[in-house]
């Protein structure tokens, strides 16, 4: 086998293996690259720092443990923003999984600020149709959820009691690994006027853009990388910081085998057109 | 009368604060309803910093008067207000100064006064003009999207309606479902299964529909060869679905025996649950042919790259963009949005079917067309552009 | 009428949830909410249906002892631990919790992260300067890898008295031609589905009930 045919067919066990080593390396040994702030992001934080203490925010985990990752530390980071500044939460999951993950966040961070269920925040769980959910609360909230996870009525719980629609939810936060966000947009917002920005991965990012330009979401998380950038606003330095050494330094490694291939490519065509020749 | 006087009384104190001019309100029927909900507007009659809030208070027409416009206790204010039958709608934060009041009747007049919450002191306004909800038909605010829904139906019906007459519609040379027959014939001769995913979504998203409609046409195939074809599913009701069309699809071509349900199956509702568990029937049964037609996200990866890994022949159609590019990098054909939704017409001709697909089109051109039109239009008369986006928007 | 009822049935609910759109008459809006409803409930039932299939295909492979058929075994016995534990303890404690922290998420976690893995051996194969297209591609994509990183910010700086900032190509790469193109596939996808939807309404589409000719 030729030099370049090496190079254009690299074992996919090397790839693999350089990639486990290129993320685990960094987040042993954290190399601490500077994260500069995009302008999503910028809009995101603008948005959350605009409500004002007693605000209410709709928090729904759109997500479950297999992207946890990479969303959890942007609902960690909403969450202390979100305290931290005395303003309510109320959270929702549309997935099963997403139950235990929304109960654990929820929990730590309100022990941290000392903040009282049913009071500064709540719980409503998991409802199993999504789009019926994201319809059904413009119409009511308390007819959407009647109870919260714990089946406590939510006309007993003290910070449900204003709340009857997304008129008197003050943002719709939503983290999402899927296309839920967009459709938070479309029904939340779209129909009902509901202020919805969003937490997405960075494959979902990338669906985001059209709304953000349309101004459908005013404001939004990109991957780890929106993470880290939120923490560093919110001087909260999380899993999100940590994590972007290990994406640099896996990003850069892809670079080079992308590169590798190329120039095998092009050694290949070179002694193609000479044998020709 | 003499309660509330003595409650007024009570109410104020020997130091009155220093005159300040009530909040005007402004009472409007709320647009687009049922006649239920009244909309209740006003400037802050104190710089916004030395609010805490504010109340609206509701009442039918002819309630007794309030005179008082200043009170320094809460208690006594909302005491006066109830007896003199006043109903409180609801309260406001500082800086929101725009309230809907619901669950009216069309039928009675309302008026409204608003209590402004400072520091010390409730600055009650002017009571509001009488008005009464009115009840509208039609929300005006949806009537771009009304015109838009009826042309296009109108356009679908006239394309149908052609297609049924015979009438020859042209539809271009899609080469992923061109290459349906070879996949399929590629598993025959390695005599081994199919493997069909219609996506993670469930019946409601149009992507499964479409992907539902090829399963049909793939299963045709499938029982025309007489090869094994496997369809996992991460909803119960597309599951079901599935099932139906498969086993029909068996029957149409006179090979009903060869449906077995247990091969058109639920794996779980878990997203990476479900990658996994496909990814390793992949590697179990190494199936010839992969089909992954619907809506996927980022477990479309794994799928297509053990399915490389396989060496099976891969066939993806899609309408989530975002995993496009995952799919054209790993399989050998992708269908790209709309085309996964032509599909099932591409491959089974129905005239019907065919004539929705052209008023689609056409839906398209007129769209493109009106978006290069607008774009002119900002560039050469701006002002006429917005005018346009105003009475659209 | 096997096949006509559900037609009826989806004409009349689909032209009652289009026409609740444009009015705001309380009678359509008080079956949209109670249709809303239905379909919660509906969904929820629906998880039945999923598990008798999944316990009926397992069962079937075990019975006859297909390939792998003791990993069944596996997944039975999984499945009925999960529910007893959550029957028997609730799910806000007990082992219900722990199962879900310290098996499933591991698990669900290790099947997204293979995505890293896939990606670079993904793109390690596709991105190849073959043609002008694919070399557009593969600078566009290098581009954007780097500007999402900060890494890019250190590759940022000036050539010749000019500034280039990787981050913000990245940011334009995706703001400009990427959401231009993903608005022309969300307009045709946004057709297709109005298409399809009245497709469904007018009877016309009817492979939602099985239909296959």
């Amino acid at each position: 086998m030729a030099f370049y045919d090496r190079m254009m067919s690299i074992d996919r066990r090397i790839i693999f293996l350089s990639v486990g080593l290129a993320v685990a390396i960094p987040i042993i040994v954290p190399l601490g690259f500077p994260v500069q702030i995009s302008e999503e992001t910028m809009n995101f934080y603008r948005e959350m720092a605009a409500l004002k203490p007693g605000d209410i925010i709709l928090l729904s985990f759109d997500y479950e443990g297999d992207v946890m990752a990479e969303l959890n530390p942007m609902a960690v980071a909403v969450l202390k923003h979100a305290f931290s500044r005395g303003i309510k939460v109320i959270a929702i999951t549309t997935y099963a999984g997403g139950t235990g993950i929304a109960e654990r966040l929820l929990t730590e961070a309100a022990n941290r600020y000392g903040k009282t269920y049913g009071v500064d925040y709540v719980f409503l769980g998991y409802n199993p149709d999504w789009s019926g959910t994201m319809l059904r609360l413009g119409e009511s909230f308390k007819a959407t959820y009647p109870t919260d996870q714990y089946g406590k009525s939510v006309y007993e719980i003290p910070i449900m009691k204003n709340v009857e629609t997304y008129r008197d939810i003050a943002l719709v936060v939503s983290i999402s690994g899927s296309a839920l966000s967009e459709y938070w947009a479309i029904w939340a917002g779209g129909r009902y006027g509901a202020r919805v920005i969003s937490g997405n991965t960075a494959i979902q990012a990338i669906l985001i853009y059209p709304y953000y330009k349309a101004g459908q979401i005013p404001g939004f998380l990109g991957g780890l990388k929106g993470a880290a950038e939120y923490e560093k606003l919110i001087n909260a330095p999380g899993m999100g910081i940590r994590g972007m050494d290990a994406q640099s330094v896996a990003h850069a490694l892809m670079l080079a085998f992308i590169l590798v291939g190329n120039v095998g490519y092009f050694l290949f065509r070179r002694a193609k057109r000479r044998e020709q020749k | 009368m003499l309660l509330t006087t003595a409650f007024m009384l009570l109410s104020l104190t020997t130091h009155l604060p220093c005159a300040v001019t009530p909040a005007l309100i402004e009472v409007n029927d709320t647009p687009n309803d049922w006649g239920n909900s009244l909309t209740v507007r006003w400037k802050p009659p104190l710089p916004p910093d030395s609010i805490i809030r504010y109340e609206v208070w509701r009442a039918h027409h002819g309630v007794s008067p309030v005179e008082i416009t200043t009170f320094t206790d809460s208690s006594s204010f909302a005491e006066v207000m109830t007896h003199a039958g006043w109903v409180r709608a609801g309260m406001n934060r500082a800086n929101d100064t725009l309230f809907v009041d619901s669950h009216l009747s069309k039928d009675t007049s309302y008026v409204y006064r608003l209590a402004t919450y400072a520091p010390k002191m409730i600055i009650l306004s002017n009571q509001s003009q009488p008005l009464r909800p009115e009840r509208q038909y039609l929300d005006r605010s949806h009537t771009n999207i009304l015109i838009a829904t009826i042309l296009f139906i109108a356009a679908v019906v006239t394309f149908v309606e052609r297609a049924r007459r015979g009438a020859s519609l042209f539809i271009r040379r899609i080469a992923g479902l061109e290459a349906i027959e070879e996949a399929v014939g590629r598993a025959t001769e390695m005599g081994r299964p199919i493997l069909y995913v219609p996506g993670l979504e469930a019946m409601d998203e149009v992507a499964t529909v479409a992907a539902i409609d090829i399963l049909g046409q793939v299963a045709k195939k499938a029982g025309e060869y007489g090869t094994r074809l496997l369809v996992p599913n991460r909803d119960p009701i597309v599951m079901a679905v599935a099932q139906q069309v498969v086993r029909e699809s068996f029957s149409a071509v006179g090979k009903p025996h060869m449906f077995r349900s247990q091969d058109v199956f639920y794996v779980t509702f878990s997203q990476f649950g479900f990658a996994a568990a496909v990814a390793g029937l992949m590697m179990r049964e190494k199936p010839a042919t992969n089909f992954f037609m619907g809506r996927f996200y980022a477990e479309s990866l794994v799928l297509a790259e053990t399915g490389n890994a396989t060496g099976a022949i891969q066939i993806a159609g899609t309408d989530a963009d975002a995993q496009l590019p995952f799919f054209i990098s790993a399989c050998d054909y992708t269908l790209i949005g709309e085309e996964l939704y032509a599909g099932s017409v591409y491959l089974s001709r129905q005239p019907l079917l065919l004539g929705a697909l052209k008023a689609q089109d056409y839906a398209k051109a007129i769209i493109i067309g009106a978006a290069i039109g607008v774009v002119l239009l900002y560039l050469v008369r701006p002002e006429i552009a917005e005018m346009i986006r105003k009475a659209f928007g | 009428m096997k096949r006509q009822g559900p037609i009826i049935l989806a004409f009349a609910i689909g032209m009652l949830m289009l026409i609740q759109f444009f009015t705001p008459a309380a009678f359509f809006k008080e079956a949209y909410n109670t249709i809303l409803d239905w379909k919660q409930v509906v969904l929820g039932f629906t998880f039945i249906l999923g598990t008798w299939s999944l316990i009926r295909y397992h069962y079937i492979k075990i019975n006859r002892k297909r390939e792998n058929w003791q990993y069944s075994y596996v997944t039975l016995a999984g499945l009925a631990i999960t529910v007893l534990a959550a029957l028997i303890w609730k799910t806000a404690e007990g082992p219900y919790p722990w199962l879900f922290n310290n098996v499933q998420v591991p698990m669900q976690s290790t099947m997204f992260s293979l995505l890293a893995f896939f990606v670079a051996s993904a793109s390690y194969r596709a991105f190849r300067a073959r043609t002008f297209h694919a070399t557009l591609l593969l600078i566009a994509g290098a581009l954007v890898m780097l500007g999402r990183v900060p890494i890019g910010s250190y590759l940022s700086g000036s050539i010749f008295g000019v500034k280039i900032s990787l981050v913000a190509i990245s940011d334009w790469v995706l703001n400009v031609p990427n959401a231009a193109a993903k608005r022309g596939i969300m307009i045709g996808v946004g057709l297709g589905m109005t298409a399809t939807a009245i497709k469904i309404i007018l009877g016309i589409e009817q492979t939602y009930l099985g239909k296959t000719d």
